[in-house]
């Protein structure tokens, strides 16, 4: 029983990494129905960074907000200089360059870097405990408040401010929403630069979590977080939040826990025919 | 000539997958990434057949065309009938599972793949390396005619039809699901073909040669030769294939260089170097007008307004 | 009047808890125009979709010489002698004018027989129907130029062609007329008679009141989903509802 609430734990936590990850891209495909893998490349930097900042000041302060300042760019140059542009193209046109900007950017990765595996040795500032002798690491609790932390303040920006409201008319429909006063390249910019700085925070966690840095790291996660907006309801955040969850217990229970003979990566894929077949729209999809 | 005739093989090899996904993206406008799921489902097919069943290549040939149009038929229909951005993942999904598939069973070798396929037997002899280079042409010449035909055919038209319009297509009596299909059915039969020629080229295959990177690879010699063009997945396949020859010095940076490549090319000239508008056709065109300046005037120019 | 061609029998399309069509039924006989009106968001282009099987009608039914078609697909439709244009034009922009017209003779060679859907179609006869078609919309001279750069008033023909190219019975036109100029206007007017001498029945939606007055031997006038007046021009054009419908949402149609 220690051992399953133990995966309960890890699984959550796994989960929680998937949302951080998955919300950007469930952003952007809301508002320009563009699938972004390049986003997972955007999170690899963001572990790169961190990792680079961290070891030049050894401490966390200015290696996440600068990560997230660095990944904030990026993004928006990305939508500035090459999404925007092809827009007008049949989707595959974004998607296949979304790809090949991914492929692109792990390499830099790579080549700047080097390609063997860096640690990242940093302790998160959460204090551990244990409970019913389950013991919760500092880095758990800091995976769980962090995720709950930005779920709260995206929740927040979304549902109670102006530009959150901008956004909703802007992802219902650019057009509609820019005759409408709403000036939606700077609601596009913004969502990205949201999305990514996230992303670079999902980066830094997982490498602390894992004490690990690579050029790869972003693979997975590139097509899996497309499984899961899939599952979610294409461009429904919450949904992709749920799904991301869903899948991080789902693949530490079943296959961790449970023993299933399956390889944990095509899990999601799984998921996601078989969320197809019963419910096309996705869990929280809209219609 | 043996270096030349391993690395023109497998050109050929990968310009056969990469016309059939043209069929499925550029004809039928239907994008699939996980074309190298049906390359390898060729490829294990013939393996299977001709190690454990002791089939020739030429009886194993048939049946595992057979097979792959099935299997691309069964997966084809319900991906078919989602909405098209869906079509992207779930190929991506069918890549990863079918991959898994290969590795984690034991029956199809598990992560050791199947060795000892048998080498071509043509009239009772072994083909040679360059013999073996000449019964890939032939089939790569036979996969061209195919799109050609395809092209000029009524189904063909109707790809066309639903890759423009599906909703306008659908009004002019064509089933939009049975269009897509055709292609899907006859994209994956020339990736299974490539990948029964690919498993008695090897000799030697794990399911780690049919992973979604293949599938980008592939897809990279369409965009790059030109969607939709019939000779464009040709030149894609050679350029791809013979860029890591000239880029040997620089091996560390090739992936890189080729990604950005690609996005460069798909960023400013999504067309394909054969395409519509690209730059080079467009220069050839205006040479051509150089050499032969006659029939300048075009009188359909003059209407430009339409108003008849 | 002849017997009806196509029968409405009390349609209802409602989308989430909203009555698009409310309960709407109207008959259209043998070469006959019959003009759909009504305001914006009156229902008319959800009462044509209806008709031409993008979506099955939630009540009621459709018939087809008398025959249920309700829950056949648009290709369904197409093969039975239905053809359509639609509001926002949809050519096949990367196809030749040509093209988009041979598309729509493929007819019983898309479905059945795989065998004779990999004949060729680039062939000359084929290429001369077509021809003979835009001749008869006067897209001749276009015929070769690729579909996507031509201007508005050619893409309403090249629909019209398409339509045409299905031998259909019935034609649906959606809006043929908006942004065409004056002359374009007449033109199509008289395109539209000469396939009803064809033995054609023509059902239009139109927001130009004077040409739909002008072109319809009957009219059914939509308010809000419901059948609102149904009658020859000259009857529609006075009846006191049809007129507030029009004027008290200050709408510009002007009712001759």
């Amino acid at each position: 029983m220690q051992l399953f609430f133990e995966q309960l734990l890890n699984g959550l936590a796994i989960g929680s990494i998937y949302a951080l990850i998955t919300l950007g891209l469930a952003l952007v495909y809301g508002i320009l129905r563009i699938l972004h893998v390049a986003h997972a490349a955007v999170y690899t930097v963001g572990a790169y960074v961190g990792l680079a900042i961290y070891s030049h000041t050894s401490t966390l302060l200015l290696a996440i907000p600068g990560s997230m300042v660095v990944c904030a760019l990026i993004g928006v140059a990305i939508e500035r200089l090459v999404y925007f542009p092809l827009l007008k193209y049949p989707p595959y046109v974004p998607l296949i360059s979304s790809i090949a900007l991914f492929l692109s950017l792990e390499e830099l990765c790579r080549i700047i870097a080097g390609p063997e595996l860096l640690t990242f040795p940093a302790a998160l500032p959460f204090p551990s405990f244990s409970a019913g002798g389950v013991r919760v690491s500092g880095t758990l609790v800091a995976v769980y408040v962090v995720t709950a932390l930005v779920l709260a303040i995206l929740w927040f920006i979304t549902s109670k401010t102006e530009f959150g409201l901008a956004m909703r008319a802007a992802s219902q429909d650019m057009d509609v929403a820019s005759s409408l006063g709403v000036d939606s390249r700077r609601v596009v910019d913004a969502m990205f630069a949201i999305g990514s700085a996230i992303a670079s925070i999902a980066g830094i966690l997982v490498a602390i979590y894992y004490n690990q840095v690579y050029s790869t790291m972003g693979t997975m996660p590139a097509y899996k977080t497309l499984a899961l907006i899939v599952v979610g309801g294409m461009g429904s955040v919450p949904g992709a939040v749920v799904a991301s969850i869903l899948l991080g217990l789902g693949e530490t229970l079943l296959i961790g826990f449970a023993n299933i003979p399956m390889p944990r990566d095509a899990l999601a894929f799984i998921a996601m025919i078989i969320v197809l077949m019963w419910k096309p729209a996705g869990l929280l999809g809209r219609g | 000539m043996d270096y030349f005739a391993t690395v023109a093989t497998l050109i050929v090899i990968q310009a056969i997958a990469a016309c059939g996904l043209n069929v499925i993206v550029g004809y039928a406008g239907q994008i699939s990434l996980g074309h190298a799921a049906f390359f390898g489902i060729g490829a294990y097919a013939s393996a299977m057949l001709t190690t454990k069943a002791g089939l020739t290549f030429w009886q194993a040939l048939p049946a595992a065309l057979l097979i792959t149009m099935l299997l691309g038929f069964l997966l084809g229909l319900p991906s078919l009938r989602v909405r098209e951005d869906f079509l992207a993942i779930t190929t991506i999904g069918i890549n990863f599972i079918v991959e898994a598939v290969f590795i984690y069973t034991p029956f199809f070798g598990g992560a050791l793949g199947i060795g000892g396929i048998p080498r071509v037997v043509v009239m009772g002899g072994r083909l040679g390396n360059n013999q073996f280079l000449a019964l890939c042409l032939v089939f790569l010449v036979l996969s061209l005619a195919l799109c050609r035909q395809f092209a000029r055919a009524w189904a063909g038209l109707a790809c066309f039809a639903v890759r423009e319009d599906e909703t306008a297509a659908s009004s002019m009596g064509i089933s939009p699901v049975r269009a897509k299909l055709s292609a899907f059915v006859l994209g994956t039969g020339m990736a299974g073909l490539a990948g029964t020629l690919y498993a008695h080229y090897a000799r030697f295959i794990s399911a780690g040669d049919f992973g979604f990177p293949v599938s980008i690879s592939i897809m990279s010699m369409v965009v790059l030769g030109g969607m939709g063009t019939l000779f464009g997945p040709l030149l894609g396949a050679m350029i791809i294939g013979i860029l890591p020859e000239i880029f040997r010095p620089l091996i560390d940076y090739r992936m890189f260089i080729y990604s950005v490549l690609l996005l460069l090319m798909i960023r400013f000239q999504p067309g394909g170097l054969l395409g519509d508008s690209s730059l080079v056709v467009g220069l050839l065109k205006s040479l051509k007008k150089l050499v032969k300046p006659k029939n300048i005037a075009n009188p359909r120019e003059i209407g430009g307004d339409g108003d008849v | 009047m002849s017997r009806a061609l196509l029968e409405v029998h009390g349609i209802s399309v409602v989308f989430g808890g909203l009555r698009a069509v409310d309960d709407v039924s109207f008959e259209i006989h043998d070469r006959e125009i019959l003009g759909l009106l009504g305001p914006n968001g009156a229902g008319k282009t959800t009462c044509f979709n209806a008709i031409s099987g993008v979506y099955p009608p939630t009540l009621g039914d459709i018939l087809l010489d008398g025959a249920r078609t309700n829950g056949a697909p648009p290709h369904g439709m197409a093969r039975l002698g239905v053809g359509r244009t639609f509001q926002i034009v949809r050519p096949f922009s990367g196809l030749s004018v040509r093209e988009n017209v041979i598309v729509a003779l493929g007819g019983p060679r898309y479905r059945g027989n795989l065998l004779r859907s990999l004949t060729s179609w680039r062939k000359k006869g084929i290429a001369d129907e077509a021809g003979a078609i835009l001749d008869r919309v006067g897209l001749l001279d276009v015929a070769d130029r690729t579909s996507g750069q031509l201007p508005i008033g050619s893409l309403r023909r090249v629909e019209i062609a398409r339509a045409l190219a299905l031998s259909p019975r019935l034609l649906l036109l959606d809006e043929s007329f908006s942004g065409l100029r004056s002359t374009e206007i007449a033109q199509i007017e008289e395109l539209i008679r000469s396939i009803r001498e064809d033995g054609v029945s023509v059902l239009l939606i139109e927001h130009n009141m004077k040409v739909a007055m002008g072109l319809s031997d009957r009219v059914v006038v939509l308010d809000h989903g419901r059948k609102l007046a149904e009658g020859k021009p000259s009857e529609v054009a006075s009846n006191q509802a049809v007129i507030e419908a029009y004027l008290g949402r200050g709408e510009r149609g002007n009712v001759a």
